[in-house]
């Protein structure tokens, strides 16, 4: 079950960076998986670099976070790009994003090539935990804690500062924001970024324990995509309990019926948008 | 007039390579037909509907696995029983997924039809007693009107009969098309595509007529899937995975979804392009995807859009 | 086209041999390069043995070059690329029609393998396979194969590694688990050492049956499941980058210490089963080549120590697939072309000096059976700490040849396993 949460935590990230963007931009921005895998790569080799460069072990969460969060940077440039096609048709920024996913791919393979990428035991450095009869790696449990704690910055951020609230009053109504004097480039940039963020961090934290392994992103969208119909398009909330249904999902098929894994989640996938297209938490348009 | 005599020239140009183009280059043609006859489906939903379909390949890869399984596991090789089946199959599929997905419109509609496309992959990938799994199931060589050409090796059946059957399935296909587009149907889909509430408004239900256009498009999805799997000779779960429907949307912006012929004109560059580039550099997903973004920024219209800006699908 | 070339490049031959020199290489070269058409994986999880056959064909080719080539003329690669069914289909109708090459190499995932296969024979195209073969593919699915040859079947590696498991493990296991990648390969190789475990007739009771999609990155929820079945052994035949996640994410709680551990070919990634998380004692499988030999030939030592240079890596056995087939064109060529006077010899004739061919390779002599099945030596062994690496090595390393784990032909895999007298 903790299994499940781990993989929640960073499908959450992902998510997370998913519905903002949607929510914010209408955008549905199928490159989240690059940048999970951008992150992920990205974080590997500032690992190794700062280990090589005499950074001590222990910091090493630190330095997968800063590594990812430099990273986002990417995301001003791509937010550039889909400036061009603001007031496009949804379908074309979702092909634009699709355009993305394909020179991404291509970007990861020219700097990292196809082999790859493994920290070892390097994330045992914080040690082990028995619970019950069973051992956990500390590292897990910090990083589940961090994408909780991200959760609540960002539901912090967006209910409490003001900053939040113009990015909450944009997503609602775009043309009232305008109306209201919000500078949209700057909110876009912003929040698109964040998005981007949340997916090179999610990446990197998750490198240690696993690997960086080529086209990891492409097989991660459909996933995102499950937990994003699944909690509701727009939604933190939705993908904060999306990312979790799915994870344990995942964990539960594993440990009873392997043979359904995948299934099961596009079956859900369809029920909810079939039965409850808002999701869990979305706002219902159709 | 112009046109009239502009499409009799292609068509001519088509017939010829066989004679001119070499083995290979012809049977990139077929894929090509395939793909050709898909696209005019899938453009029903755009292009006239206003539905951007990302599980297109659901229907391409249940008409390729149509095919696989009355070849190898029925024995019927009789290629007019096997378009006729790979019809009703993909009929029978549409109608539940379709009745589904039409109640959405744009990113919703989107992102259920891609979920339907992976729900198939991995019904495909995990039944293997029944599909192959990833292994597949062949499909064997096929008698084009109760001939089945002993004489001829695959390479000159597929480039021989094989070709102009093909062809004349594309030129059935776009004339099929071509009336629907044109009928009062037609009319109706551009109607609410344009303005919905409006056409409810006059009677026209969006949500019955998004249903039939779905229905027609993925006949058009099964056949070209058929059409597909005998060059290749195997259907594979590959086929139905999400970066093919990706594919199949890629070659209808290149070549224009505003013009009927568009996304014929873009599987015919893409296929082409595709063939060059990869031997070029191995790192063609790049050029593609810049390509890509290109078309989506400038050229919204495709390449129809460039050569011929006045000519939109009948407004 | 293809009969046109040879008949010009025979008579040529022919002119050659009459003014002097029984077709000189000089006389061959005129003809031009040989031209190979190469499809490795390039992308995905595959890109890895993709990539370790290409260094493979690099090397071989590199060698054969500086030595004069095949009978005077230089080998050309033309390098494609191997990815789904119906597009390396594609390829490959292009490097057969269109670049008009003389023999295809390449080829790893099963479902590109029962794919290519009908395309080359109806494209009359010779095609050596590195990888592949899998039950279906040695059926009769595709009967007496001309053009085809495919390599040593999938099974044989689990197999070898089920006899060793009897002889090491005999006796000190009840309970089994399966952690195996969802697809034919991996059911298949699970299949394998059920089948022989109860041929062996060792009460083993399989209690968890688990099959990770292939590239997963994440295996908590396996190696919780596996916690909770607690087993006695786990067969696993993972290949992938997976291998170490899941050997390193078990280590870290404690499943490694305990359980024997069969994992017949993870020898594909070896560098990265390091000492850290990968256990002594588990039979760890390098299929058909392994670098640490103790007396390794000059052949492979040579190899190794070229890798490394290049590659900063340590060989994997991929690389012998690439090579052999190389060589055993080379070889076939070469001999074919004694036969028929110092003509260049047609495909034909080149088919039919493949078949039962023995050439030495960089694991050991390795030969083409006449039914176009591989046969070579497996190496396998029990995983130790003890060396200068910084990943596991295997002593005492076990050699089986394919006559031991690989079925004859005409018969059933588990006809085969049946038939054993143990």
């Amino acid at each position: 079950m903790l299994g499940g949460v781990f993989h929640a935590a960073t499908l959450f990230l992902v998510a997370a960076g998913l519905q903002l963007v949607f929510g914010v931009q209408r955008i549905v921005n199928l490159a989240c998986g690059s940048f999970y895998a951008l992150g992920a790569y990205f974080g590997f080799s500032v690992v190794t670099w700062a280990l090589k460069g005499g950074m001590p072990q222990p910091l090493l969460l630190v330095a997968l976070i800063l590594g990812g969060l430099l990273l986002a940077t990417i995301g001003l440039v791509v937010e550039r790009l889909l400036r061009f096609i603001y007031d496009r048709d949804e379908s074309f920024q979702m092909l634009l994003t699709f355009a993305l996913v394909l020179i991404f791919e291509d970007v990861i393979r020219f700097f990292w090539g196809t082999a790859p990428y493994q920290l070892g035991n390097l994330y045992l450095v914080y040690g082990r935990l028995q619970v019950g009869g069973l051992t956990i790696p500390v590292y897990n449990l910090l990083v589940i804690a961090a994408a909780a704690g991200i959760a609540v910055l960002m539901g912090w951020f967006l209910a409490r500062t003001r900053w939040g609230r113009i990015v909450r009053a944009t997503a609602e109504n775009r043309a009232m924001s305008e109306a209201l004097g919000v500078d949209m480039r700057r909110v876009y940039a912003g929040v698109f970024t964040i998005g981007t963020a949340l997916g090179t961090v999610g990446g990197a934290l998750v490198v240690p324990a696993t690997a960086a392994i080529h086209e990891m992103g492409i097989d991660l969208i459909v996933e995102a995509f499950a937990v994003v119909v699944i909690g509701g398009l727009g939604s933190m909330r939705g993908a904060f309990v999306g990312a979790l249904a799915v994870g344990v999902l995942k964990a539960v098929a594993i440990a009873t019926y392997p043979e359904i894994e995948m299934l099961a989640i596009y079956v859900i996938v369809i029920a909810v948008l079939v039965l409850r297209p808002a999701g869990l938490f979305g706002r219902a348009t159709a | 007039m112009i046109r009239r005599a502009a499409l009799v020239v292609v068509l001519l140009g088509i017939a010829g390579v066989p004679f001119m183009g070499g083995d290979y280059y012809t049977t990139l043609m077929l894929p090509f037909f395939g793909y050709s006859i898909a696209l005019l489906g899938l453009n029903l939903l755009f292009g006239y509907t206003g539905l951007l379909s990302f599980g297109h390949a659901l229907f391409v890869a249940l008409g390729a696995y149509t095919a696989a399984y009355m070849t190898s596991v029925f024995g019927i090789l009789h290629f007019e029983a096997i378009l006729l089946v790979s019809v009703a199959v993909a009929l029978v599929v549409a109608v539940p997924v379709g009745l589904l997905c039409v109640r959405y419109v744009k990113i919703y509609f989107g992102m259920l039809t891609l979920a339907f496309g992976m729900l198939f992959y991995s019904f495909l990938y995990k039944f293997y007693h029944l599909t192959g799994g990833d292994e597949g199931i062949r499909v064997l060589r096929p008698m084009l009107l109760g001939q089945s050409f002993p004489a001829l090796g695959k390479v000159e059946f597929l480039t021989g009969p094989y070709y102009y059957y093909s062809l004349a399935l594309l030129v059935a296909a776009a004339v099929v098309m071509w009336r629907v587009v044109g009928s009062p149907f037609g009319l109706c889909l551009r109607s609410i595509r344009e303005n919905p509430e409006k056409a409810e408004y006059v009677g026209v239900s969006a949500r019955r007529y998004r249903f039939y256009a779905f229905l027609i498009s993925s006949i058009f999805g099964g056949v070209g899937g058929t059409l597909l799997a005998i060059p290749t000779g195997l259907a594979d779960p590959l086929l139905a995975y999400w970066t093919h429907s990706g594919n199949l949307v890629f070659m209808m912006l290149l070549g224009g979804f505003a013009n009927f012929f568009g996304p014929i004109l873009g599987s015919f560059v893409f296929i082409f392009l595709q063939d060059q580039v990869i031997s070029l550099t191995q790192y063609w997903r790049l050029v593609f995807g810049a390509i890509l973004a290109v078309i989506v920024i400038f050229f919204p219209h495709g390449l129809m859009g460039v050569f011929d800006p006045r000519a939109r699908a009948g407004g | 086209m293809e009969t046109t070339r040879r008949k010009f490049l025979g008579l040529l031959g022919g002119a050659a041999a009459a003014a002097g020199g029984l077709g000189t290489p000089r006389a061959h070269a005129q003809a031009g390069p040989i031209k190979i058409g190469v499809l490795p994986i390039k992308a995905g999880v595959g890109a890895l043995p993709g990539e370790y056959g290409l260094r493979g064909t690099l090397w071989a080719t590199e060698r054969i070059n500086a030595a004069g080539g095949i009978l005077g003329r230089k080998i050309e690669l033309l390098v494609e690329e191997e990815s789904s069914p119906k597009d390396t289909v594609e390829r490959f109708r292009k490097l057969a029609l269109q670049n008009k090459v003389d023999v295809i190499v390449g080829v790893i995932s099963t479902g590109v393998g029962l794919a290519i296969g009908p395309v080359a024979e109806e494209l009359k195209m010779l095609w050596l396979s590195w990888d592949g073969t899998t039950q279906k593919g040695v059926d009769e699915s595709m009967p007496k194969p001309k053009y085809s040859f495919r390599s040593v079947d999938n099974e044989a590696e689990a197999v070898m590694s089920s006899i060793l498991t009897a002889k090491y493990f005999k006796g000190k296991f009840k309970t089994v688990a399966g952690l195996n990648p969802d697809y034919s390969y991996g059911r298949d190789n699970w299949a394998a050492f059920l089948a022989i475990m109860k041929k062996y007739k060792l009460g083993v009771t399989p209690v968890a049956d688990l099959w990770p999609k292939l590239g997963t990155t994440d295996f908590t929820s396996h190696v919780a499941a596996l916690q909770q079945a607690k087993p006695d052994l786990i067969f696993s035949s993972l290949w992938a980058a997976d291998v170490s996640i899941f050997l390193k994410q078990a280590h870290a709680v404690g499943l490694t210490a305990n359980t024997k551990l069969v994992f017949p070919v993870a020898g594909l990634v070896h560098e990265t089963l390091k000492k850290a998380f990968t256990p002594e004692g588990m039979i760890l499988g390098y299929n058909s080549m392994y670098f640490d030999m103790p007396k390794p030939s000059p052949l492979l030592q040579q190899f190794t120590k070229d890798h490394q240079e290049k590659y900063k890596e340590w060989p994997s056995y991929e690389s012998d697939h690439a090579y052999f087939v190389i060589a055993a064109y080379k070889a076939a060529v070469e001999k074919a072309a004694k036969a028929s006077g110092g003509k260049w010899p047609s495909t034909d004739q080149i088919i039919q000096a493949l078949e039962g061919i023995e050439v030495e390779s960089l694991s050991g002599t390795r030969r083409y059976r006449e039914d176009h099945i591989m046969e070579a030596n497996f190496y396998q062994g029990i995983t130790t700490h003890k060396n200068k690496y910084d990943f596991v090595t295997i002593d005492p390393l076990e050699v089986m040849s394919t006559k031991q784990i690989q079925k004859a032909s005409g018969i059933g895999l588990y006809e085969w396993i049946e038939s054993w007298k143990v």
